[in-house]
């Protein structure tokens, strides 16, 4: 009988961690096909400064969409200096090129701030390349509710705590 | 075979251990487990565990840029395994616990739950391949949870393996001393334990509540 068991129980164990491992990775393939869908490295962002106010403050959820590549002045968008991993959320104040063989190139500013982004951008950049470092264009957002990722980021031990809970409601969790 | 205390108010709880005990005594009865079910669910949910995780790996190493494409396909991919999965656990699975084989009869026996009602709920599918047209008979049982928990938590396996080997006639036919009804007719066995069989079972849960009551004036 206890062959038996010992027959059946790395089944029953391997069922319980596939339960786990489907809960995470269908977590991470739905972000994956929102990503392909807005073709977005980064469909939803977490805005983190005030330089947007009053459009967005600190902790609005912003959903982005990337197949509008004519993106134009007054839009706000997410770009990524290159060279440094920080996304930042700031309106298109100028456009350059576009039309034919020339890349569309864009100025972008902070509502808030005084001054253009030029100084934030990589040194020797002063424009943005519309394909390669914008993440997408503002379609949406939701206020405050990205303020849980704020919390998480400045308080790291948070986010250990909400993955051990989450593992262990799942693994002792049996339905 | 002991098995741990649980809270006899958590209807999962109840369910779970009384699958285990279902498969531990069909186990004990020699019938062959028949894997494949569960197997097929395994190799449909790692195949896609592991597309998740390939995926993971070269978005990590390459950036979105390089993976993009086959991200999309590795999307797609993903989500038809997780429906094929979910349509297998749906409507082929439907709950199965312990499917097995023993000298011919294949017997399959898929365990449910209602919400708020504590009552396990068994489909019990035989296919004997002895008889001339070998069609699944389906037979649909239930007892409370009562009839084979005690108040306080513990599974009696007794009441439970006689509530079977009574009512399913290819299970009684292994384990004769818990099939009441053949114990009967073959006028030897077990007859005292008549009372708290399938047939009594409004009868054992009344013991089950009566020691309840007991505790719980014990402890008010």
């Amino acid at each position: 009988m206890f062959g038996a068991v010992a027959n059946l129980q790395p089944r029953q164990l391997a069922a319980q961690v596939l339960n786990f491992a489907l809960v995470l990775s269908t977590a991470f393939m739905l972000w994956k096909g929102l990503s392909v869908f807005t073709d977005s490295s980064s469909p939803i962002v977490v805005v983190l400064s005030g330089s947007m106010e009053p459009a967005f403050e600190r902790g609005d959820l912003l959903f982005l969409w990337n197949r509008a590549s004519e993106t134009q002045v007054g839009e706000v968008v997410v770009y990524n200096v290159r060279g440094k991993d920080i996304p930042i959320v700031h309106r298109v104040v100028r456009r350059f090129g576009g039309g034919g063989d020339s890349p569309l190139q864009l100025l972008t500013k902070g509502d808030n701030n005084a001054a253009d982004d030029t100084e934030l951008y990589a040194r020797g950049q002063s424009y943005l390349d519309r394909e390669t470092d914008v993440i997408g264009s503002v379609v949406g957002y939701i206020p405050f509710v990205g303020y849980v990722t704020i919390l998480l980021s400045e308080y790291p031990w948070l986010k250990t705590a909400m993955l051990v809970f989450m593992a262990l409601t799942v693994v002792l969790q049996r339905e | 075979m002991s098995t741990p205390r649980i809270s006899p108010h958590s209807l999962p709880d109840l369910k779970s251990t009384t699958d285990d005990a279902l498969t531990n005594y069909l186990l004990s009865l020699n019938f062959t487990p028949i894997h494949t079910k569960l197997d097929t669910r395994l190799a449909l949910g790692y195949t896609s565990v592991i597309i998740a995780a390939i995926t993971f790996a070269a978005d990590y190493k390459l950036g979105w840029e390089a993976t993009k494409t086959w991200t999309a396909v590795a999307v797609v991919a993903y989500g038809a395994l997780n429906a094929a999965l979910t349509y297998w656990m749906w409507a082929v699975e439907k709950g199965v616990v312990f499917e097995g084989q023993r000298e011919g009869v294949k017997i399959s026996l898929a365990s449910s739950t209602k919400k708020h009602t504590p009552v396990y709920y068994l489909a019990v599918t035989v296919t004997d391949a002895a008889e001339t047209v070998s069609k699944p008979v389906v037979k649909r049982l239930e007892a409370p949870f009562t009839s084979f928990f005690t108040a306080d938590g513990f599974f009696v396996a007794k009441p439970f393996q006689q509530w079977l080997a009574g009512s399913v006639k290819s299970i009684g036919n292994v384990d004769v001393k818990n099939a009441v009804r053949e114990a009967v007719v073959g006028a030897e066995g077990d007859v005292n334990g008549l009372g708290v069989a399938e047939a009594d079972e409004g009868e054992s849960s009344g013991v089950a509540s009566g020691k309840a009551s007991k505790r719980g004036k014990r402890k008010g």
